[in-house]
């Protein structure tokens, strides 16, 4: 008599072998296999359902939170996109901080010569710092969640990326060695990591394999490096927007 | 009366984009428990659950309002949990809470089957860790296909149609996942008198 394979009756344990009444008969003579399908219906009786733990109660508006800002990022980025507006966005950006550090250390005497009304000034230049770190930041978070998002499978072709890195890192050298002098403990560290990541990007193989897109997205995911980053874009944001609601007489 | 999922994406994709909350409000559970079954971490689960909603929202103009959304939502849940299983090394065990508190002592495990019949078997909880080691071991596909079989009561049909594969290929992934769980526990089984 020819016996049942395993295969035969597993897949017959859950109703899912191929002629299935052929199998029944053959079980009702054959004692072995009728044995083995009793150990193995016992078995797969004992496998435990996974028990899921019970998830935060905040999990829905977590996610609802994270999805809207993901997307409405994601519309900015593609309405913003433009190389030659990073270029234009880094070389103001290198202007701004120069005429910063420029401003700030540069001795001016009083010019008591000038009317009143003239020395008020409409800009702050720490204003437009952050505001220029602040839209720095957003584009770095939107390349890094195109890698994120990219298909290991479908994506070996990472030179837009690339060339997105290389405008992302010069900027981010200034900003992070700005960041330095000055001292801020929370953008300098994240600053840090973004420059490793932007220049692991930038310095991979056009055509990358998908195990080299996978170790990029790992380091990122690693480091918690899209939160970290949505975290001080936040914090920038806000500050730039407290600057600008400041009446003229305490901006300087 | 509740407005349908089915009106719900309609009106998102009229515009109104913050109706998709009502679609993340209401499915975000099921979904979350689908990827905890397939990657027994929280923290993935709640990442891939996430993915998956933006995934959904990307492509809601491809849903066919002919199918459930729940289910193309499922698919679209399984799908993502095998990606990121083939993306992510799983060395980790895969856990079967052994951490009962002391009023669960006297409660049984789960079991899959309806009618366990009368040779049940008494898992010890070294056993336990040896299906747990043995599932971690899974390929991806094997442990999405069992998973579905397994734990989700999915049908064949279910499972070629979401992870579009032929019947012969999900059949002998679920094979070969029992097969290799026999394999893992061995002689640890007896069967209780």
């Amino acid at each position: 008599m020819k016996h049942l394979t395993e295969e035969q009756i597993v897949l017959h344990c859950y109703g899912d072998a191929t002629d299935g009444q052929a199998i029944d008969r053959h079980l009702q003579a054959c004692a072995e296999c009728r044995a083995q399908f009793e150990d193995v219906k016992a078995l797969l009786a004992e496998i435990p359902l996974t028990p899921v733990p019970e998830p935060p109660e905040y999990l829905e508006q977590k996610l609802w939170l994270n999805v809207r800002d993901r997307l409405s990022a994601e519309k900015s980025y593609r309405q913003f996109f433009s190389p030659s507006r990073w270029a234009m966005a880094g070389l103001m950006a290198v202007l701004v901080i120069a005429a910063f550090v420029a401003g700030r250390f540069w001795p001016h005497a009083p010019d008591t010569q000038k009317p009143p009304e003239m020395a008020q000034v409409n800009v702050n230049p720490q204003r437009v710092v952050l505001v220029a770190v602040g839209d720095h930041l957003e584009r770095s978070q939107m390349l890094l969640i195109e890698i994120m998002n990219a298909d290991p499978k479908d994506r070996t072709d990472l030179s837009s990326e690339q060339e997105q890195a290389r405008s992302l890192l010069d900027s981010n050298r200034l900003y992070r060695v700005s960041a330095q002098k000055t001292g801020d403990p929370a953008i300098v560290p994240v600053l840090d990591e973004l420059e490793r990541v932007l220049a692991e990007i930038a310095n991979s193989p056009s055509d990358s394999s998908p195990k080299d897109l996978q170790e990029i997205r790992s380091r990122i995911q690693s480091q918690d490096l899209l939160f970290k980053i949505h975290v001080v874009h936040s914090n920038v944001t806000s500050e730039g927007d407290a600057l600008g609601k400041a009446p003229v007489n305490q901006r300087l | 009366m509740e407005i349908t999922d089915a009106a719900v994406v309609a009106q998102v994709l009229a515009g109104d984009k913050d109706a998709f909350r009502l679609l993340v409000d209401r499915h975000t559970r099921s979904i979350y428990s689908v990827a905890y079954r397939m990657t027994a971490n929280q923290q993935d689960a709640e990442e891939i659950v996430q993915e998956v909603f933006l995934r959904a929202y990307r492509s809601l103009a491809r849903f066919e309002l002919r199918s459930s959304f729940a289910t193309w939502l499922y698919r679209i849940a399984v799908n993502r949990s095998l990606d990121f299983l083939k993306a992510k090394k799983m060395t980790d065990a895969y856990q079967v809470s052994d951490n009962r508190g002391p009023d669960e002592e006297e409660r049984e495990i789960q079991v899959a089957a309806k009618d366990p019949g009368p040779d049940r078997l008494l898992l010890s909880a070294e056993a336990r860790q040896k299906i747990s080691q043995a599932i971690s071991a899974l390929s991806p596909a094997e442990r999405v296909a069992f998973t579905m079989r397994h734990m989700e009561g999915k049908s064949i049909e279910e499972i070629c149609k979401t992870l579009n594969v032929r019947a012969s290929a999900a059949k002998n992934s679920i094979f070969r996942a029992v097969q290799k769980i026999r394999q893992q526990l061995g002689p640890l089984v007896s069967v209780a008198k």
